[in-house]
């Protein structure tokens, strides 16, 4: 059987059979190779982050590709001072983590994409050496016996806005004992009130003197750094659902689900604090603050920041939280 | 009116009949579909990033609508990659003629040997057009759906039945190819008539019979011509030529026509129109309700479209037309005027395409670098342009040049009109209604896409 | 067959354009009120803005306001260039001066979901008499292609028109 030359029908169906598996075996290769471990963001609703259980090992450097999937969602690991990274849809973002003690790490979704988007969280379990461990504190409204969730007195509140500049003029009338940071995270400005007021040292002064003079002690535990930050904080994190001006209505505030552990049956829908309202904050100790912070609501939808703030972070946003009663200094 | 043939100089001839750049556009169309597939089913779901969602809705859509069509007729169709796997099969053959396929060459069923089954696909991707044009994986399945039908019906019937008679873009496409201004017709009517076999259409050594089931000879409308350039090649005098020529040419001939493409006519309008008010138009609800395939206010949308393209705005026209057989005193059935002036309307229609298109295309373009650059989501920065921000392109080109093209349409379909009324015996006492539902469907255009 | 036909043609096609013109460039007739500062808060969600149109006079000082309700969502306003992006919980505020009169397109210019790509609202700078013109133009278009009708007769001719070579 003699060889018959190659036609220009023969090269066509060649190229066309390249052109019809060569394709689709390209492109399912690419996505095998390299195996960069790819994390998917979606909304919480739709699968969240995933996967959301990343592991790597102690001084090993763990590569990760990330694309959102449906809204802009941002990626950031609890705790740590790396910048949070925006990821917009579709984009692939590449960054590369290096872990320097072992345990567990909290990332997050930095930028708002729902009612539940501060459920989108993952974990990255880091193995290794561990080097000497701290041992681990107990926050500090538990080592102060505080109960965060029992109802609180109704405090006394002011007439007007208590100015911190104004208490400075009288700061010298403050007796020591109230300047210590146990003496002011421990008591409600409320009760620091009522004890001001008791004290011999003021007597000459009338009721909206002494409230200044709690604004002042609240003035001399922070710096406008301090406050700006937790502002910053707060505008990210908290406004969503508490309101830009804290009080309650933020656009998120009517999607908090409404039944609790209290009262799996209930349908009235749950609404964020009202942090402008005197009765709620001025009862509460910055340490409460820090507390509820930390821990969360229980099931009232307000979530839980230890894994992802720093303790700096969290004593910043309570030091913001204040300036919705006091006028900072200026 | 004359015609330019273009064909009369060897090198465009030769270009136009040789097989090979044909081929290659072919086979470049080709890898885009199969990459739009894979990237559809594989890649990013969200659109804007998705190459499948882009390449498709934008870039080619662009190309189509407002170059392809308008001015080069059916040009796309000679080169469309989804009848090809199905042609190939059928043809057992990629190039030139070479015996049997796997084809089993029956002819159409003649019931269906009509538009209406293209009309009814047309409405049916439209009822799911908002997930098309925005899910990539329905983009990807609505694609590979037509090519394997397209195989299945190239295996058993006759040559491009599944492009004639089942396409939902053909139909679009052949009814607008009517204004462009180049054709494929014969040069001299009478050497056809002296030739006994007509090779253009049972084909011979050198090229397949009118995959068309067109016979050249008497072709004298663009509407079924896929510009294939297949009797170009089995002609042996050289007597089928491609012509430049005046723009509407083919809406001149007002008789001939059936109700299925006078209908087809005023659907696709009435869809133009719909299009523009749910997709670019203010209310969100009807676009949300589109969205939401399967549930209840999906079913109420499809009711509402269906409705209105294949009710409301064909039975406004069809109102006018009576109107004016009424005042003119016209002897003709609603039925003989209505295909007899159905062609007046095309104009605006494709205005109406061709200004919604505008106005979406240019305002997405610049995904398109991004997409290329990153074709399958994996993070490539082929171009560089992976990370190019999005900006809507020639903002200061609206309000202005929609409405420029919308008011040059309805002055085109006025005269068409006025003409074809003439022709009829109605004079302006016929054209007057047509012209005010003209300018009626015009206002509804301008509101959407400009107010 | 007379010559004044084209003539007559030529003249009643350059009337026409000539009220094309007029209608395109002619200032408004309508009293325009003293511009002013204003706040427009425009509350977005996919896929949608709330309230969709929203109308200043000329020369307004206008300081917009985007609320983000669920997502991230974006505001480009055609024409004027003016680009804003919010997060839900943090307000994103811009001030313009609206010195151009017509009618603009809103878009949202951060991927927020499947209907991204057709979340849109519409800035009214008052006097805007785009839709008037328009439909100015549209009338005039009609006069044109009724007037520019060939003669029955002409028609028939054209199915075997010669085909030219050169």
């Amino acid at each position: 059987m003699g060889s018959r030359r190659l036609t220009g029908e023969d090269a066509a169906r060649v190229t066309v059979g390249l052109l019809v598996l060569g394709l689709p075996l390209i492109v399912f290769g690419t996505r095998l190779f390299p195996p960069t471990l790819t994390l998917h963001a979606r909304v919480s609703e739709d699968g969240g982050w995933m996967p959301d259980v990343v592991r790597a090992r102690v001084g090993e450097a763990l590569e990760l590709r990330l694309i959102a999937d449906d809204v802009v969602h941002g990626f950031a690991v609890g705790q740590s001072a790396s910048p949070a990274l925006d990821l917009p849809p579709g984009q692939t973002v590449r960054t590369t983590l290096t872990f320097e003690e072992p345990g567990t790490y909290t990332f997050y979704c930095t930028r708002w994409c729902g009612p539940n988007h501060w459920r989108m969280r993952g974990v990255i379990e880091v193995s290794g050496a561990a080097g000497p461990t701290a041992a681990s504190e107990p926050p500090l409204y538990a080592a102060l016996g505080i109960d965060l969730d029992a109802p609180r007195p109704t405090p006394e509140v002011p007439h007007g806005r208590p100015s911190a500049s104004r208490g400075a003029e009288l700061a010298g009338f403050v007796p020591e004992t109230f300047l210590t940071d146990s003496a002011y995270l421990s008591r409600s400005p409320s009760e620091v009130f009522l004890a001001l007021r008791e004290d011999a040292a003021t007597r000459a002064f009338d009721d909206s003197q002494v409230w200044d003079l709690v604004a002042w002690i609240w003035s001399t535990h922070t710096t406008k750094e301090t406050i700006a930050a937790g502002a910053a904080l707060f505008a990210q994190n908290c406004a969503a659902c508490h309101g830009e001006t804290g009080t309650g209505d933020g656009v998120m505030a009517g999607t908090i689900p409404a039944a609790t552990m209290d009262d799996p049956s209930s349908t009235e829908p749950l609404r964020p604090a009202d942090l402008a309202d005197p009765a709620r904050l001025l009862s509460a100790s910055p340490a409460l603050l820090h507390g509820k912070i930390t821990r969360g609501g229980m099931g009232t939808g307000m979530p839980y920041w230890g894994p992802i703030f720093t303790e700096a972070q969290i004593w910043a946003l309570t030091d913001y939280l204040w300036t919705f009663h006091f006028e900072e200094p200026s | 009116m004359t015609r330019y043939e273009l064909t009369q100089f060897a090198g465009v001839r030769r270009l136009l009949t040789s097989r090979w750049p044909q081929l290659g556009i072919q086979l470049l169309l080709l890898s885009g579909l199969i990459l739009v597939i894979l990237a559809g089913l594989l890649g990013s779901p969200v659109g804007n990033r998705n190459f499948a969602i882009v390449m498709v809705w934008i870039a080619w859509w662009g190309v189509l609508m407002l170059v392809a069509v308008p001015f080069l007729g059916r040009l796309w169709c000679s080169v469309c990659p989804l009848p090809l796997p199905g042609e190939w099969l059928q043809r057992g053959a990629i190039l030139g003629p070479r015996g049997r396929g796997l084809g089993r060459q029956l002819r159409w069923p003649r019931i269906f040997r009509n538009l209406w089954g293209q009309n009814g696909a047309f409405v049916l991707v439209a009822l799911f057009s908002l997930p098309v044009l925005t899910q990539p994986q329905w983009t990807a399945i609505l694609l590979a759906g037509l090519v394997l039908l397209g195989i299945a019906v190239s295996l058993v019937y006759e040559r491009r039945s599944f492009c004639r008679y089942l396409c939902p873009v053909g139909g679009f496409i052949g009814l607008y190819a009517q204004a462009a201004p180049v054709e494929v017709r014969v040069r001299d009517a009478d050497l056809c008539a002296s030739h006994k076999i007509k090779t253009c259409y049972t084909g011979s050594t050198a090229g397949y019979g009118c995959p068309w089931m067109v016979y050249p000879g008497s072709l004298t409308t663009n509407t079924y011509c896929g510009t294939c350039m297949e009797c170009l090649r089995t002609c042996p005098h050289d007597n089928v030529v491609v012509n430049l020529r005046p723009a509407g040419a083919d809406l001149n001939i007002g008789r001939g026509r059936g109700l299925d493409e006078a209908f087809k006519v005023l659907l696709l309008l009435g869809s133009g129109l719909a299009y523009a008010a749910v997709l670019l138009g203010p209310w969100n609800a009807p676009r949300a309700a589109a969205a939401a395939v399967g549930t209840t206010p999906w079913l109420v949308y499809a009711a509402g479209f269906l409705l209105f393209v294949v009710v409301l705005v064909p039975g406004l026209v069809a109102l006018a037309v009576r109107l004016g057989l009424r005042l003119s005193r016209a002897r003709l059935s609603l039925a003989q005027a209505l295909r007899a002036i159905s062609p007046a309307f095309v104009p605006l229609g494709l205005a109406a395409w061709m200004a919604f298109s505008l106005s979406f295309v240019l305002a997405n373009l610049s995904y398109v670098p991004p997409v290329l650059s990153d074709p399958l989501n994996l993070g490539w920065n082929l171009l560089g342009t992976a990370a190019m921000a999005w900006s809507p392109y020639g903002a200061g080109l609206f309000p202005w040049l929609p409405v420029a093209v919308l008011v040059a349409g309805l002055a085109w379909t006025s005269r068409r009109a006025r003409e074809i009324a003439g022709e009829l015996g109605g004079g302006v006492r016929l054209a007057f209604p047509l012209w005010v539902v003209s300018f009626v469907i015009t206002i509804g255009l301008l509101w959407a896409l400009v107010g | 067959m007379s010559s004044s036909r084209p003539v007559r043609r030529i003249l009643v096609l350059g009337f026409l354009a000539l009220l094309g013109t007029a209608v395109l460039v002619l200032p408004s007739p309508r009293p325009t009120a003293p511009s002013r500062a204003r706040t427009i808060r425009m509350e977005a969600r996919s896929f949608e803005y709330l309230p969709a149109v929203v109308s200043v006079g000329r020369g307004d000082l206008v300081t917009l306001e985007l609320v983000a309700l669920d997502v991230v969502h974006g505001a480009h306003i055609d024409g004027y260039g003016v680009e804003l992006t919010a997060d839900p919980g943090q307000t994103a505020r811009t001030t313009f001066v609206a010195d151009r009169p017509g009618i603009f397109r809103i878009r949202c210019s951060v991927p927020c979901g499947p209907l991204h790509p057709f979340m849109s609202g519409t800035l009214r700078v008052d006097p805007s008499d785009t839709m008037l013109r328009a439909a100015g133009l549209a009338l005039l278009a009609v006069a044109a292609g009724a007037f520019l009708a060939a003669r029955p007769g002409g028609g028939m001719a054209q199915r075997s028109a010669p085909i030219v070579r050169s």
